[in-house]
C-alpha cells in the first residue's frame, strides 16, 4: 500500500518536475508561449488546464479500458481521445456558460485554445502506451497539469520583468522567450537522474 | 493571413510562396511548435515528421476542399478534427510499419500531429473556402515551410550536437553535444529566429516583431 | 529600526539597485577584489594553469560584452567591471584542466546569450557566471568533471586526478572519504584550508570566507541569502544525508565541500538576479539550500549548488511579485 502511494507520488513529482512537459518533453510549447505574456492570463489557463487535464486523463482511461479495450478498436486511439478531449472541452464550455457566468467570462477564452494545446492529448496516449492503472493515469494527469502551470507561471513572470529591459531589437518577443526557455530548461537538468521511472 | 483573393489573380506559385516564406509556420507564425525541438535532434526524425506533416496538411485540405460543400458550418471545426485524426491514424499506421526504427523515437509526436493549430488553420482558413486545387497548393506550401524548418533546425543540432548529418559522420567529434538535449533546441530556434529578424530588419527594413504568438 | 525601513524603501523601489555608473562600477570592482584571496590560494594550489584558466574567461567575457554591444549599436561599457567580474567568477568556477575552448565559449554564453541578449547589466534573469558553467558542464561532460589533486609547490607532488570530495561522498560514502584523507579532524582542515581536488577558487573556504567578510563588512551583500542558504543545506544533510537512518548526516563536510561557500557567498547574493526584498531573499535562499541538498543526496550530479542557484533564479520574479505586493498592499492600507 505505502510502496503504491509511493509510486503515485513519483509518477506525480516526475510528471510536473523532473521530465516537465514543457522543459524536457517539449510538448504543449504552442500554448506555453502564446499565453506567458501576461501573469494574469497564465494564472487564468493554469487553472483551466489543470483541471480539464485530470478529468480528461480520467475519461480516456474509463473508455480505454471499458469501450476500447473490449471491443478491440485500440488502434483507433488518436481519434477516439481527441474526441473525447474535444466533447468534453465543449460540453465544460456550455455547462459552464449557463451555471457559471462569472466563472466563464474568466476562463472560458482558455477552454477554447485548450483542445490544441498538444499535452492534453498526449497524456491520455502516454497513460495507454505505459498501461497505467486508474489512479497512475490521474497522478499522471495531474503532474502534467501542475507542470505546465508552474512552467507558464515561472515564465509568465520572466516576461513580465523582461518587458522593462532593453533586449536587442532582433530578439524582442518571441526569441528571447525561447532563449530564456532554454535557459530554464538547462537549470531543469539538474534534476536528471533524481527519480528513474 | 486571410487568404479570400479570387483565385485566378494569385498563382499557385505565388500560394506557394507566400505560404513557404512569408508565413512560415514555425518562425513567423510561431504556431505548432513542439515538434521543432522534440524530433530536431537528427535530421532524419526532423525531415521523417516533417513528411508526415506534409501528407497529412495535403489530404486534410483536398479531402476538406472537396466535401466542403456539404459540411455544415456550425460542426465543421469537429468534422474537421475527425478528418485531421483520420489521416494521422493512416500516417501513424504507416510509419509504424515502415520506419520501425524512427517510429520508436518519434511516435508520440506523430501521434499529436492531430492538435497542430497548423493544420486546422489551413483547412479553416483556406481549404474550406476554395476548390480542391488551389487547396493542395496551399496545404503543400504551408507544410513544405514546415518541412523546411524543421530540416534547418535539425542540420545545426545534428551537425553541431553529434558532428554527423543523417548519421554519416561530418566531424570526427561531438562539438556541443547540448545541441542535441532540449537546451540546445530551444536555443538554436530563439537564435535562428533571433537571426531571421535581424535579416529582416537590417535588408528588408521590416519591423522585425518575430511572431505574434499563437497556439 | 527606522535605518534599516529606508534602506527597505530604498530596496523595493529601484528594480536593479544600482543606481548610477559610477556606484556599479565600483560595486563590480570592490567584489572582484574580494574574490583575490580565493584566486591567490587557486594559483597556490594548482599553479599557473588557474592564471592562464582565469585570464581565458575574462578575456572571453570582455571580447563578448564588447562584441554584443557593438552589434545592437549600444554603448560600449566594458569597462563598468562587470563583464570581468562574470570572466573571474567562471574562472574559478572551471577545473583546473579544462582544454582552452572551454573557457571562451562558457563565457560567450555567459555573457553574450546570458546577459547581453536579456538587456545587458541588470536585465539579466540568470547568473551570466553559473549559466556558462552548466552550459560547459552539460556540453563537455568528461573535460569538466576531470579534477586534479592541488599541487602545492613546497609539498613537492605530482598532480594526479582523483574525484571530488562530493564525488566521492556520492559514490562510496563517507568512509570512503576519512580513508582518504584521514581522520574526521584532519578532512574538516583540508577542506577548510582547501587542500583538495574541485574547481579553481571553490576549494579554500578559508579564503572564500575571508573575501564574504570584506564585502559584509561594505554593506555590498547582506546575510539573508547566504546564512539562511547554508543554514538550510547543513540541516537537511544532517538530517538526511547519513546511510544509518535519520540524522546521521555529516553537515560540516557538506557545507565545507563544493561550490557552496563560493555559491551561497558570491553566486547566489547577485543583485540583478536575486530577490530585492528581504523577506524574498530567505525565501530564495532556502530554497537554494533545499535543491542543493536534494540534488547532492537524490539526483544524478554529485553537486546541486550550481543548479540549485540557477532554478531559483528562475523564481526570482515570481518570489519578487508576490511579497513585493503584498508590501505594497499593506502600506496603501495604512495609508488609508
Amino acid at each position: 500500500m505505502e510502496k503504491e502511494f509511493l509510486k503515485l507520488f513519483e509518477l506525480f513529482i516526475a510528471a510536473s518536475v523532473i521530465n516537465n512537459f514543457v522543459f524536457t518533453r517539449f510538448l504543449g510549447l504552442c500554448i506555453f508561449f502564446g499565453v506567458s505574456k501576461k501573469m494574469e492570463t497564465a494564472i487564468g489557463m493554469s487553472i483551466t488546464f489543470t483541471a480539464v487535464m485530470v478529468i480528461s486523463a480520467a475519461l480516456s482511461w474509463i473508455v480505454f479500458h471499458y469501450v476500447m479495450i473490449p471491443l478491440e478498436i485500440t488502434f483507433l486511439k488518436i481519434i477516439i481521445f481527441i474526441g473525447i478531449v474535444a466533447a468534453f472541452v465543449q460540453a465544460s464550455d456550455t455547462i459552464m456558460r449557463k451555471v457559471s457566468p462569472g466563472l466563464y467570462y474568466k476562463l472560458g477564452v482558455y477552454l477554447a485554445l485548450i483542445s490544441t494545446n498538444c499535452i492534453i492529448i498526449a497524456v491520455p496516449l502516454i497513460n495507454a502506451g505505459e498501461n497505467y492503472n486508474f489512479l497512475e493515469s490521474l497522478s499522471f494527469g495531474l503532474g502534467s497539469g501542475i507542470g505546465f502551470a508552474l512552467a507558464l507561471t515561472i515564465m509568465a513572470s520572466i516576461r513580465e520583468k523582461l518587458e522593462l529591459a532593453d533586449v536587442p531589437r532582433p530578439f524582442r518577443g518571441m526569441p528571447i522567450a525561447w532563449i530564456t526557455t532554454a535557459l530554464i530548461a538547462l537549470a531543469f537538468t539538474g534534476f536528471s537522474g533524481l527519480i528513474t521511472l | 493571413m486571410e487568404h479570400q483573393l479570387p483565385e485566378e489573380k494569385v498563382s499557385y506559385l505565388q500560394i506557394l510562396k507566400t505560404a513557404i516564406f512569408k508565413e512560415n509556420v514555425i518562425f513567423r507564425l510561431v504556431i505548432s511548435l513542439c515538434p521543432s525541438i522534440a524530433v530536431t535532434n537528427s535530421v532524419r526524425n526532423g525531415f521523417l515528421l516533417g513528411i508526415a506533416v506534409v501528407f497529412v496538411q495535403v489530404m486534410v485540405n483536398v479531402t476538406v476542399a472537396a466535401i466542403r460543400k456539404f459540411i455544415h458550418p456550425r460542426i465543421r471545426i469537429p468534422i474537421f478534427m475527425l478528418i485531421i485524426s483520420g489521416w494521422v491514424t493512416i500516417v501513424d499506421m504507416i510509419m509504424a510499419a515502415y520506419a520501425r526504427a524512427a517510429y520508436k523515437e518519434i511516435g508520440l509526436y506523430i501521434q499529436i500531429i492531430v492538435a497542430f493549430a497548423s493544420i486546422l488553420a489551413r483547412a479553416e482558413m483556406f481549404a474550406s473556402k476554395n476548390k480542391v486545387l488551389p487547396s493542395l497548393f496551399d496545404g503543400l506550401g504551408s507544410s513544405l515551410g514546415f518541412l523546411g524548418a524543421l530540416v534547418t533546425i535539425s542540420f545545426f543540432r545534428e551537425l553541431l550536437g553529434k558532428g554527423t548529418l543523417l548519421g554519416h559522420t561530418i566531424v570526427n567529434a561531438k562539438p556541443l553535444l547540448i545541441m542535441v538535449m532540449p537546451t540546445g533546441g530551444f536555443l538554436v530556434v530563439g537564435l535562428l529566429m533571433g537571426f531571421f529578424n535581424w535579416i529582416d530588419i537590417r535588408f528588408y527594413g521590416g519591423k522585425g516583431a518575430g511572431g505574434a504568438g499563437g497556439h | 529600526m527606522a535605518v534599516a525601513k529606508k534602506e527597505q524603501e530604498l530596496i523595493v523601489s529601484v528594480s536593479p539597485h544600482i543606481r548610477s555608473e559610477e556606484s556599479t562600477s565600483k560595486i563590480m570592482w570592490t567584489v572582484t577584489l574580494s574574490l583575490l584571496p580565493a584566486f591567490a590560494m587557486a594559483v597556490y594550489y594548482f599553479g599557473p594553469r588557474a592564471i592562464y584558466v582565469t585570464a581565458l574567461c575574462v578575456v572571453g567575457s570582455l571580447f563578448s560584452e564588447w562584441f554584443v554591444q557593438r552589434m545592437a549599436g549600444k554603448e560600449i561599457a566594458v569597462k563598468d567591471g562587470s563583464a570581468f567580474l562574470t570572466g573571474v567568477l567562471l574562472g574559478l568556477n572551471m577545473p583546473s584542466s579544462v582544454p582552452f575552448y572551454i573557457p571562451l565559449v562558457a563565457s560567450f554564453v555567459a555573457v553574450a546569450i546570458t546577459k547581453q541578449l536579456f538587456g545587458g547589466l541588470g536585465y539579466n534573469i540568470f547568473n551570466p557566471a553559473l549559466m556558462g558553467r552548466a552550459f560547459a558542464l552539460i556540453t563537455w561532460p568528461r573535460a569538466m568533471t576531470t579534477w586534479f589533486t592541488p599541487t602545492a609547490a613546497f609539498m613537492g607532488m605530482d598532480a594526479t586526478t582523483t574525484a571530488t570530495p562530493l564525488g566521492i561522498l556520492k559514490e562510496e560514502g563517507v568512509h570512503k572519504l576519512l580513508e582518504v584523507f584521514g581522520d574526521k579532524m584532519t578532512l574538516y582542515t583540508k577542506l577548510l584550508i582547501g587542500y583538495r581536488a574541485g574547481s579553481l577558487g571553490e576549494t579554500s573556504v578559508i579564503a572564500l570566507l575571508i573575501g564574504a567578510a570584506f564585502l559584509l563588512y561594505k554593506r555590498y551583500i547582506s546575510w539573508h541569502i547566504p546564512v539562511s542558504f547554508l543554514a538550510t543545506v547543513g540541516l537537511l544533510t544532517w538530517i538526511f544525508g547519513g546511510k544509518e537512518g535519520l540524522f546521521t548526516g555529516d553537515p560540516i563536510v557538506h557545507l565545507l565541500s563544493g561550490g557552496l561557500m563560493l555559491g551561497a557567498w558570491f553566486m547566489a547574493t547577485d543583485y540583478v538576479t536575486c530577490p530585492s526584498v528581504k523577506k524574498g531573499q530567505i525565501v530564495f535562499g532556502i530554497g537554494c539550500g533545499f535543491l542543493t541538498a536534494l540534488i547532492r543526496l537524490k539526483a544524478g550530479y554529485p553537486e546541486g549548488v550550481m543548479f540549485a542557484i540557477l532554478l531559483m533564479n528562475c523564481f526570482t520574479p515570481l518570489i519578487d511579485r508576490n511579497l513585493k505586493s503584498r508590501v505594497f498592499g499593506a502600506r496603501k492600507e495604512a495609508g488609508k
